[in-house]
């Protein structure tokens, strides 16, 4: 039961964070992640168009825009947390890790926390605090070792 | 869709978790900014432009904060809204209760459901303010501080904010206790609602 990757894609399709969350994580150079993350941007949005049940204005219950929220494969699961502004917090963990759904939405609260509370972050362009890459790290710490309880 | 006893106690949760400042100093705090902007600007119409520009870039931020930490409280649904009425409610009673402590009003909705006010009746901004009297002689701009909008980074704020959920709008400050009027009144007004999405690229190919 192990986390993989977390990636973060902006509103425009961008990838602005990839971190490896376990040494099961793949390495693949930044290039492949970048491709990766503007592929899922669009394949998250044409899954919404191609869906047999379309949402009007193609927005599901939260608010925020519809489409992929959950891949499972042999050996991966794949969450997505789409956010009313438009930002994914992608994740992908071994099957079986519990509290996928728990970590998204506290990894969304360190982004508004660190990432965004820093002057010199710009919106949209690529993270790069240390004060947030180390709450990630010890989010994940926890969660692998404790469990998150819900808030 | 929200009732307003659902957006009032989201509101007070959301605010007994947030970690709190001392009112002073945030009061003082902005008092010298905007005592700056004067100095440097000397026209209070500059001055208000770069408030609203200094509130757009705090309210483009604050919104994920919101969203995020009403989701992990559980109070998710209290954020969400069908329509302007909505947006209004949970703007005043849980926005502006959950960053700044003090609730705040909506209402005054036009006609057409386009434009609504937002009424704050202790504002935490103006806590030691007073704007100079008219006439004062050894301020040669003295008169022209009437014309200063002291609270124009909540116009800001709003407008940053609305703009990351894809809600274009303008606001203004059309009271304002420290002109002597009773309440503090922001009118918001919904330009256009924008899309956007790479949705929109695939539709109807």
């Amino acid at each position: 039961m192990g986390f993989l990757h977390l990636f973060i894609v902006n509103k425009s399709g961008g990838l602005i964070l990839h971190r490896p969350l376990g040494p099961a994580a793949p390495r693949i150079g930044t290039n492949e992640w970048l491709r990766i993350g503007s592929t899922f941007h669009s394949l998250h949005a044409i899954a919404a168009e191609a869906s047999p049940v379309k949402l009007p204005g193609n927005k599901n219950q939260s608010g925020a825009d519809d489409g992929i929220e959950q891949i499972e494969g042999g050996g991966i699961i794949l969450k997505c947390l789409q956010t009313r502004t438009g930002i994914k917090f992608v994740i992908t963990a071994e099957p079986g890790t519990p509290d996928l759904d728990t970590v998204l939405r506290e990894i969304y609260v360190l982004y508004s926390d660190c990432a965004l509370k820093d002057p010199f972050y710009e919106l949209e362009m690529p993270i790069r605090c240390e004060l947030f890459t180390n709450s990630v790290d010890n989010l994940i710490e926890r969660v692998e070792s404790g469990g998150v309880k819900a808030r | 869709m929200s009732s307003k006893s659902q957006a009032v106690q989201a509101g007070q949760t959301l605010w007994a978790k947030m970690p709190k400042a001392n009112a002073e100093l945030f009061a003082l705090t902005y008092g010298s900014l905007v005592t700056e902007l004067v100095r440097d600007y000397e026209d209070p119409i500059e001055v208000n432009a770069q408030l609203d520009r200094i509130g757009h870039s705090i309210g483009v931020r604050c919104v994920d904060e919101f969203l995020s930490k009403a989701d992990v409280a559980g109070m998710g649904s209290a954020t969400r809204c069908s329509n302007l009425r909505d947006t209004a409610e949970v703007l005043a009673k849980v926005g502006f209760k959950m960053f700044l402590g003090t609730g705040a009003e909506a209402g005054g909705f036009s006609q057409d459901q386009r434009s609504f006010s937002i009424y704050l009746q202790d504002n935490p901004l103006s806590t030691f303010v007073e704007l100079p009297q008219h006439g004062d002689d050894h301020q040669s701009g003295g008169d022209d501080l009437r014309k200063l909008k002291y609270s124009n980074l909540y116009c800001g704020v709003i407008r940053g904010a609305l703009e990351q959920v894809n809600l274009k709008v303008e606001c203004s400050i059309v009271r304002d206790t420290l002109k002597g009027d009773e309440v503090n009144e922001i009118r918001v007004e919904l330009k256009e609602v924008l899309a956007d999405g790479a949705g929109d690229d695939y539709k109807d190919e």
